[in-house]
């Protein structure tokens, strides 16, 4: 199991663990515990904004290319647009973590876990 | 080990999966190698040197021996368990294809014999699993019932190398021995040093073993056989007939030296060590067990002290591996190391769930395990899964979300 210095740096040292809640929060979920991965992503929009992340926090069960990556998609939320998308391309994100192509299906999960997030716009 | 590895190396706790040879084996091989040693071949019966290392060959024959409750005229050097339990399974199989052609083995065995029974399945023999019960104890019983007419051999592991149980043998000794026809093949490669075994005592017909899980070298094992009960193996590997023409091939002198020495030091440290050990698995399972959601794997009241088997609810297994792999050696429960690897088959034939099954740990202790790696194990662990738990949001499930 060899993992890069960006994967071990995000999975050992994660930033933006956690929950948030209140008004302007969106939380969005993928995958399950019980099928080894799953992600969730909570995003707080900047008050008065429906598309602008103020800052976001995630929770991961997975591996640790999955943990790595949640921390670092989190890490980039604040300042970004909801209509902007996912972070990052999947691919893309494979390759920052060197993730093998086995890990795929987990860093869509990923993405998942963002895109229902930012589908979950409080109306 | 600490003091001579220095504190920036994990503590290791991965006996199981091989030992450090002991300085006192070492010695012994290291007399067999050089030219002012014991460097004969054994085979040279025309000089000094062979001669002088055919009796320390002959001497390590009886060290194994000894250490297995046997004769020393039924060992059988090898290169290792896996080869001998390959020599026992598909030598059997040749030698007593006419007389039937079903075997019985566990679920829970090692893959050096259940890869052969498969092989054997695909040239059309018949092979009976039978699943151990929840804490991966055989009741002989099932043994019994599971024999038939055409029952050859019966292969069983005598220590679990995942999770320690060790399994009745004398009884299922006596069941094959009622049915009158199939032989016992016992995988011992986790036994020497650990408890007791009483191969002639116990009525068993076959038995491997092997030198490095007992701080001996490793590419060296053996094969015990009851030639005077007429068991017999048709040989795999032909040329020079040494090892009574069962295992062809030049004697490793300094191997086999080392296996008897270290054999001998089991037969005289192992009631020491196991007791000092189990004192050590004591504390860490009491230690890891005070985090909440620890599952012990096997019936430590049947298992071997050396190995403790522990599957964490809410973390995910290899997130797991890789928060105390710079700190802590250990294995996985996971019988495949790739990347997406595969969740122990034994602990998911004991029941446990696919996600308990890859969240384990194998912590092993051996000789060398000192108190200091035994600690910093239960900090780095605790640390690594309340800090998984808490990322995975599964903080307070302990004992609810397996």
């Amino acid at each position: 199991m060899r993992l890069n210095d960006a994967t071990r740096r995000y999975f050992e040292d994660p930033p933006c663990v956690g929950e948030l809640a209140g008004p302007g929060v969106c939380r969005g979920a993928a995958g399950s515990r019980e099928a080894g991965t799953w992600v969730q992503f909570d995003l707080r929009l900047v008050p008065g904004s429906t598309d602008r992340i103020e800052c976001a926090r995630f929770l991961a069960y997975g591996c640790p290319h999955t943990i790595a990556a949640a921390a670092w998609v989190a890490q980039q939320a604040p300042g970004r647009l909801l209509r902007q998308g996912f972070p990052e391309d999947v691919h893309r994100l494979r390759e920052r973590f060197e993730a093998p192509i086995e890990k795929l299906g987990r860093l869509l999960t990923v993405e998942d876990a963002w895109l229902a997030a930012a589908a979950a716009v409080p109306a | 080990m600490s003091a001579a590895a220095g504190d920036a190396r994990p503590a290791y706790l991965d006996n199981a999966a091989t030992t450090a040879v002991d300085p006192r084996v070492v010695r012994r091989m290291a007399e067999c190698l050089t030219a002012e040693g014991d460097f004969g071949n054994p085979a040279s019966a025309g000089h000094v040197f062979g001669e002088r290392a055919a009796q320390l060959v002959e001497a390590a024959r009886r060290q194994v021996a000894d250490a297995a409750g046997a004769r020393a005229a039924d060992v059988v050097f090898t290169s290792g368990a896996t080869e001998a339990d390959n020599l026992a399974i598909f030598g059997v199989a040749e030698l007593r294809r006419e007389e039937g052609r079903h075997l019985v083995t566990v679920r829970t065995e090692h893959k050096a014999v259940l890869d052969p029974c498969r092989a054997l399945e695909r040239r059309g023999w018949r092979v009976t699993y039978l699943v151990p019960d929840g804490d991966g104890i055989l009741d002989p019983r099932r043994v019994a019932e599971a024999l038939r007419p055409d029952t050859v051999l019966v292969s069983v592991m005598h220590v679990n190398n995942e999770i320690g149980t060790v399994q009745d043998v004398a009884g299922i000794a006596r069941a094959c021995a009622l049915h009158g026809r199939a032989w016992l093949h016992v995988d011992a490669a986790q036994s020497v040093g650990k408890c007791g075994l009483s191969f002639e005592r116990d009525g068993i017909h076959l038995m491997s073993l092997s030198a490095h899980k007992a701080h001996g070298p490793k590419g060296v094992g053996a094969l015990i056989l009851a030639r005077a009960r007429g068991v017999l193996v048709e040989p795999r590997e032909l040329g020079g007939g040494q090892e009574l023409g069962l295992r062809s091939g030049t004697l490793a002198t300094h191997q086999i030296v080392g296996m008897g020495e270290a054999c001998a030091l089991a037969t005289a440290e192992g009631a020491a060590d196991t007791a000092r050990i189990a004192g050590l698995a004591e504390r860490l399972w009491r230690g890891l067990e005070a985090l909440g959601g620890v599952w012990r794997n096997g019936d430590p009241a049947r298992s071997v002290p050396h190995i403790v088997n522990l599957s964490f609810e809410g973390v995910e297994g290899e997130s797991l591996l890789a928060a105390v792999r710079p700190h802590l050696a250990v294995s996985t429960g996971s019988a495949c190391a790739s990347a997406i690897g595969e969740p122990s088959y034994v602990l998911r034939a004991l029941g446990r769930s696919e996600r308990l099954a890859e969240s384990s740990l194998r912590f092993s202790l051996g000789r060398f395990t000192t108190r200091e790696e035994v600690e910093r194990g239960i900090a780095v662990v605790s640390a690594a899964v309340i800090r998984l738990r808490r990322i995975a949001g599964t903080s307070g499930c302990a004992g609810a979300c397996a």
